[in-house]
């Protein structure tokens, strides 16, 4: 097989057993300025976002922005409907009342709220997703039952197929293994 | 830092020594000298202490919705199984406990009924209005209900108090099941009477206002307030010097979660209970808000509606501000004086239909707040500070938001 039909390398992977092991070498990689990298473990780890450096997420603000554009279209939208497109008096309350408009501003403001934080957490994480080249490695498998994996993508701008071999191999973690963006068989 | 260090459960034998008498001392003190000022304040208005007694149920009101927040506050853990909070628990617990001199606190609403509430004016009583709702609201009923009210609420606080302390010394297993046992029931009765109470201390100072939302609206800001009591007691037991190991800002965060969901969950249900009535425009419904929305009283109204829901809010949505010390004392700070503000709003009105302020309730928060705290303090010196003897109190230690 030629390196075309399985796609090319997608990253390096190393094993560890135990989640201190982990830790140390998670804050080695961090210390080294690899940014394209991920660490992969049977259960949620305290502590790792730290250890690995990640900042904070966007999310928030994309769930702020639309919040308040719901506020704002529902205020419009009200406005609009009942005090200028078709104005009707219904039981002697202002055209445009604000505490009968509430209900509607809440609702949408959470409905976008919802939208944002539901939907930009997919596109954040890059989802939906069908495949991942990191399904091609059977040593993985073992991510979700009792294996700790760090793995270094090729795209990082500090990849070097031979100084990155080592340095994983420096970490202390049962083996390096290449991984490629699709399987062989 | 990624492997920051643990507390121990060795850490956390902490007491108030010498802090418990000097605050007590200090605030009891403050309590007696407040109430005394109130009721010369009282004595000096010559309307025969009718003005003393609105001042005293504002303050009384405001201080028992605060216990009862933290009455509720307990079972919930329990039934939940929670453990992020059992490193604080033991606060909550004297907040709540405080409950038999907050049952002593109550005999001057008794007393003065007659000088308050609107179902006590033999005109009103008489009234066509009235008559379905005269032997309800009436002094004897009424008197009868507050000793019902409080047999549940000093029976299940103490009983969540001397359940924990009695853990502390063997951790026996035991306690915990017993107190998760009872702690649905006493949800449900802490439910059903603090919402009648409420119809009885606030609602009834006008008889012929209802509204069935009156109980939560009146729980919910206690709620709130008890959260942010619990986030000051913690910071000022820390700059003392106690606890500061033990209590994480993972632990405040949740406390500015929980000061920011039911600052808006009281909102929510305060702008339930004002937006039907708007709507549907009954003269009986619209009459409580008709006093509360005139001659200068619709400036307090406006003064709720940004500093008790919308700054709150906005202040607190963020989780930076949940973690940081300063903005959440700050905030905590603001929503006790945001929710005393509504509470006024809700009882001076029925005093006075244009606005007016007085020193008595100033003093009288002192007063009744300086006994109050005096009460929780000398609970909380006896013993330890933290439940040592509860099996989760590790994982209480432990806690991270995710």
């Amino acid at each position: 097989m030629s390196a075309n039909a399985t796609g090319g390398l997608y990253g390096l992977l190393t094993e560890f057993d135990s989640a201190s092991q982990l830790m140390k070498a998670v804050e080695k990689v961090r210390d080294e300025g690899f940014q394209k990298w991920d660490v992969h473990t049977p259960f949620p780890v305290h502590g790792m976002d730290e250890a690995m450096g990640i900042r904070g997420t966007r999310l928030p603000f994309l769930v702020l922005l639309s919040g308040a554009t719901g506020l704002g279209l529902a205020t419009l939208m009200q406005w609009w409907m009942n005090a200028v497109d078709y104005p009707f008096i219904i039981s002697g309350k202002p055209l445009f009342g604000i505490p009968a408009n509430v209900p509607i501003m809440f609702e949408l403001t959470v409905l976008l709220s919802a939208f944002a934080c539901f939907f930009g957490m997919w596109i954040l994480n890059g989802l939906p997703r069908w495949y991942h080249p990191l399904f091609t490695s059977r040593r993985f498998r073992r991510a979700t039952q009792d294996r700790y994996f760090i793995v270094i993508e090729a795209q990082d701008p500090k990849f070097n197929l031979e100084r990155t071999r080592d340095f994983l191999a420096s970490l202390g973690g049962a083996v390096v293994e290449e991984v490629n963006e699709s399987a062989e068989d | 830092m990624a492997h920051h260090q643990v507390p121990r459960v060795e850490d956390t034998k902490i007491t108030m020594d010498g802090l418990g008498s000097k605050v007590f001392g200090i605030s009891a003190l403050i309590g007696v000298v407040g109430l005394a000022a109130t009721v010369g304040l009282g004595l000096a208005e010559g309307d025969g202490l009718q003005h003393f007694a609105f001042a005293y149920l504002l303050n009384y009101g405001f201080f028992l919705s605060i216990s009862l927040g933290a009455l509720v506050f307990l079972p919930i853990m329990f039934v939940t199984r929670a453990s992020w909070n059992v490193v604080i628990r033991r606060l909550a617990e004297v907040t709540a406990a405080v409950m038999p001199l907050m049952a002593l606190l109550a005999i001057p609403v008794i007393l003065f009924a007659g000088k308050v509430y609107g179902w006590a004016d033999p005109a009103v009583a008489a009234s066509n209005a009235m008559s379905h709702k005269a032997a309800y609201l009436s002094q004897g009923a009424f008197t009868t209900r507050w000793v019902i009210y409080f047999a549940i609420w000093v029976g299940y606080s103490l009983f969540f108090w001397r359940t924990s302390v009695a853990q502390d010394k063997t951790g026996d297993l035991k306690y915990t099941r017993r107190l998760e046992n009872f702690s649905g029931f006493a949800i449900m009765a802490c439910a059903l009477s603090i919402a009648a109470a409420s119809f009885d201390l606030l609602m009834s100072v006008d008889p012929l206002w209802f509204s069935t939302m009156f109980g939560v609206y009146y729980w919910s800001g206690g709620f709130v307030t008890f959260f942010a009591v619990l986030t000051l007691m913690t910071m000022g037991l820390q700059n003392s010097g106690r606890m500061e190991k033990i209590v994480s800002p993972e632990h405040f965060h949740d406390y500015g979660k929980l000061m920011f969901a039911f600052t808006f969950f009281w909102g929510y249900i305060a702008f339930s209970q004002f937006m039907l009535y708007w709507y549907a425009n009954i003269p009986e419904e619209t009459s409580w808000y008709l006093v509360r929305t005139r001659h200068g009283w619709d400036i307090i109204a406006y003064a709720t509606l940004f500093g008790t829901l919308l700054l709150p809010f906005l202040g607190l949505v963020s989780r930076y501000a949940k973690r940081s010390r300063k903005m959440l004392a700050f905030w905590a700070f603001w929503i006790i004086a945001a929710q005393w503000l509504n509470l006024y709003w809700v009882v001076i009105p029925e005093f006075s239909e244009t606005l007016t302020f007085h020193p008595m309730y100033v003093t009288g928060f002192v007063g009744i707040g300086g006994l109050w705290l005096a009460g929780i303090t000398k609970l909380a010196a006896g013993n330890s500070l933290v439940p040592t003897g509860d099996p989760r109190l590790d994982d209480s230690l432990r806690f991270e938001n995710a």
